[in-house]
């Protein structure tokens, strides 16, 4: 049992402490998706932390990754909070898709351009009938004279509008059972007929789109494994999705904390007695948390069960929720008078149990995958 | 960074659970309050324990100790949590521990550590942390224990009575006068670091007891879950049990990551941070083993109502360490002075 770092993890750390000394000031601005210009500062430093070498960590260097093992997300998550700074690029789960199934061709064409964040992508599971029942999704990709044709409708699409990529799952193989009918496409969002609306999110944030697929070719070279293998791929991929340092909500959830307890220790914001008992709860489960997901990071390449990133899930989504009740209910009246943020970020964490696989389908993945309890 | 339990941790945990189920075994609870067994072990069942060395695994070897790391000594606590041990092994521990910390001699601790003689650790009459003074105090774990010793001031205090308490499995017995057949000992407080770090230690254990309790009463939850029916189906099929029980098992997790942080940090961190995360860890994991137990007893439905079944023993047992050494309350006033009181 070691929660310290060997001597090579105590050096990527300090280097990044070193990094993140010289160049977090010029991105004070903060990122966001709330408009184009959060957007781009959004982009601008996903694409300075890429460029530093603190991207893609536990991806394969030779697509542009760092090849370190996935404790070094930890570290990543923990020293961004601990600065102050931004989450890290939201891309793990992605990139672990297709670094993990696709093709060698296909990876050195694509992955170098996510992992140094150049290249926005987006994930195109989720439709108008079929959200928590993914895989009774509709829009087909019809394998044709050496290529596919795709058709449909995908929603919820975070970071569409302004995506160059999509990860797309789509039936191929109609006349096979639901879940063996599915294939996973790189399509270039450029495309003919690939047609995007904006959705605003009731946070106003401007991050989601619905996407339309009218005939739009995709090479056949775009196929991530083998046609019918995308539900196994979709299924890996949401584990990454599901372990929160991935998608830097570690780093997010300590900034959030650490913000909130300096505003009481300033006196900036007052705190009675019960407010400060809900605080300092929120102060363990944080500290637990972070605990948790170096374990589970430490662990995950000895970890078979596939199932973890569900636990993990679940487990901050009850921490991010918590929190943010005890930071509203710090924010007093300008929770809901005044500038909107305090309440637009409120809303954001009601989302942390819907997207990525709901809360309730979450449970069921842990109750049946890891208790082994019967299916109904 | 290395965040499992290695080999010989596994294996050592493997033969603590053995002797724990023996030991459980041989506690009866009875038919109710009025004819449960107290929790002292028989004589063979204890001099097992005696030869295993649990009681003396955690001392320095000049002390007749192992010199275990308190990882090590977790795995077995949370053994003992497990199988909700009624013999006093986690009080003899502590109490070894305290008089350590505080420079007993060491024939004192060999004594101990042999079986010789049964101490038990005092707490104040609050529960919440160890006594300074033998006024008020409370020997814990101290069924069949001759003596609780006041480190601070080197004295024995002979013990009264076992008092009502909730956790049938664990003793509390109010101190009494200074103890004949035990002599005092000039005490040398332990310094800041090592003060810190002795109450870190107990904590850990307590942290690790409670995940041992939490973790079997889910585990017999699942079990019944898969086994008792209800409308032709598995109650474990339903879709309400399994979300409670998904949520439990988050509980557990969460809580053995907590633990194993609070007890690599007795040992490897200044003894400042060691206590903080064990205040973190008794808080997260105090709260965590009452709800997870109370869903247990939720899943097992009436039966889990009755004395018969284990399942309020183990909730007993959750209050009860949930206390002892202060509750989440307790340990997140001192988390919040230090993180966000105005200086
Ligand atoms: C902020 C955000 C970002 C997102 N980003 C993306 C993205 O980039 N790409 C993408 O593909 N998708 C994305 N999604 C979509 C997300 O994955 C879906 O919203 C989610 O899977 C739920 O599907 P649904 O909205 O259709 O809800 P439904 O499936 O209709 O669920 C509605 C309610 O019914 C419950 N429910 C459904 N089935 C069951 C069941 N079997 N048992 C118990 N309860 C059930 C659900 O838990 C939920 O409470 C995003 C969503 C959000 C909120």
């Amino acid at each position: 049992m070691d929660f310290a770092d060997d001597p090579a993890e105590a050096e990527f750390r300090a280097g990044l402490r070193a990094w993140l000394r010289d160049h977090l000031a010029e991105h004070r601005d903060g990122t966001g998706y709330e408009s184009a210009a959060a957007v781009e500062r959004t982009l601008r430093w996903h694409r300075a932390l890429a460029a530093a070498g603190y991207a893609g960590l536990s991806l394969p260097a030779a697509y542009g990754g760092r090849g370190l093992p996935d404790a070094y997300e930890a570290i990543l998550n923990e020293e961004l909070a601990a600065a102050g700074a931004p989450p890290s690029p939201p891309i793990g789960h992605i990139a672990h898709a297709v670094a993990d199934f696709a093709g060698e061709e296909l990876k050195a064409r694509v992955l170098p351009g996510l992992l140094d964040c150049t290249e926005v992508w987006c994930q195109g599971f989720s439709e108008p009938g079929a959200g928590s029942d993914l895989a009774g999704l509709s829009t087909t990709a019809t394998f044709d004279d050496g290529r596919f044709v795709v058709n449909g409708q995908k929603i919820w699409t975070s970071g569409a509008m302004w995506s160059g990529w999509c990860l797309l799952l789509a039936r191929t193989e109609p006349d096979r059972p639901r879940h063996r009918g599915l294939s996973m496409l790189v399509v270039d969002m450029r495309s003919p007929g690939v047609d995007r609306r904006e959705i605003v999110l009731a946070s106003g944030s401007r991050e989601f789109a619905e996407v339309f697929f009218d005939g739009v070719t995709v090479p056949a070279a775009n196929l991530i494994g083998e046609r019918g293998q995308g539900w196994q791929i979709a299924m890996h991929m949401l584990s990454y999705e599901r372990g929160p340092a991935d998608m830097g909500w570690v780093g997010r959830l300590g900034r959030v904390l650490a913000t909130a307890c300096d505003d009481v220790r300033s006196g900036r914001v007052a705190a009675d007695a019960g407010l400060r008992r809900r605080l300092a709860e929120a102060t363990v489960e944080v500290q637990v948390m972070q605990w948790h997901v170096a374990r589970s990071l430490a662990n995950r390449t000895t970890d078979t069960t596939g199932s973890a990133g569900s636990v993990d899930k679940l487990l901050a989504t009850r921490v991010e929720q918590n929190l943010y009740r005890v930071v509203s209910d710090l924010a007093g009246p300008s929770f809901v008078l005044g500038a909107p943020g305090p309440f637009s970020d409120y809303l954001w964490s009601r989302a942390q149990s819907i997207y990525g696989g709901t809360q309730q389908i979450q449970r069921q993945i842990v109750a049946q995958r890891v208790l082994g309890l019967p299916l109904a | 960074m290395v965040i499992e339990l290695t080999a010989e941790q596994r294996a050592f945990r493997e033969s603590c659970g053995k002797l724990a189920a023996v030991l459980a075994a041989q506690w009866n609870r009875g038919r109710g309050p009025h004819d449960i067994a107290p929790p002292v072990p028989d004589k063979a069942s204890w001099s097992r324990v005696v030869d295993t060395g649990w009681l003396a695994i955690g001392l320095r070897e000049e002390n007749g100790g192992a010199g275990a790391g308190v990882v090590d000594l977790t795995v077995l606590a949370e053994q003992l949590g497990h199988h909700t041990v009624a013999a006093p092994v986690l009080g003899i521990i502590l109490a070894a521990e305290q008089l350590q910390a505080w420079g007993a001699p060491s024939g004192l601790l060999q004594d101990i550590a042999e079986g010789g003689i049964r101490l038990a650790p005092a707490l104040d009459a609050n529960l919440r942390g160890l006594a300074c003074a033998a006024v008020g105090a409370l020997a814990w774990d101290a069924a069949g224990a001759e003596a609780a010793v006041i480190p601070a001031s080197g004295v024995a205090h002979s013990l009264g009575d076992p008092l009502p308490f909730a956790d049938p499995t664990r003793a509390v017995r109010p101190l009494g006068a200074p103890s004949a057949g035990i002599p005092a000992f000039a005490p040398t407080a332990p310094d800041g670091d090592a003060a810190a770090r002795l109450d870190a230690f107990a904590l850990s254990l307590l942290t690790a007891d409670l995940l041992g309790t939490m973790q079997a009463a889910l585990d017999a939850a699942i079990e019944h879950a898969r086994t008792r029916a209800q409308f032709g189906a598995p109650i474990g099929s339903f879709q309400a049990v399994q979300q409670l029980l998904a949520d439990s098992h988050v509980l557990v997790e969460a809580g053995r990551s907590a633990s194993y942080y609070s007890a690599w940090a007795v040992d490897a961190l200044p003894g400042r941070e060691a206590l903080r995360a064990a205040r973190v860890a008794k808080a997260f994991v105090s709260r965590s083993a009452v709800e997870v137990c109370e869903s247990a007893i939720q899943v097992f439905g009436g039966i889990g109502m009755t004395w018969e079944a284990p399942a309020h023993i183990w909730l007993r047992r959750a209050h009860a360490g949930r206390l002892v050494l202060g509750d989440e309350h307790h340990h997140q006033s001192f988390i919040a002075d230090d993180d966000f009181s105005r200086s």
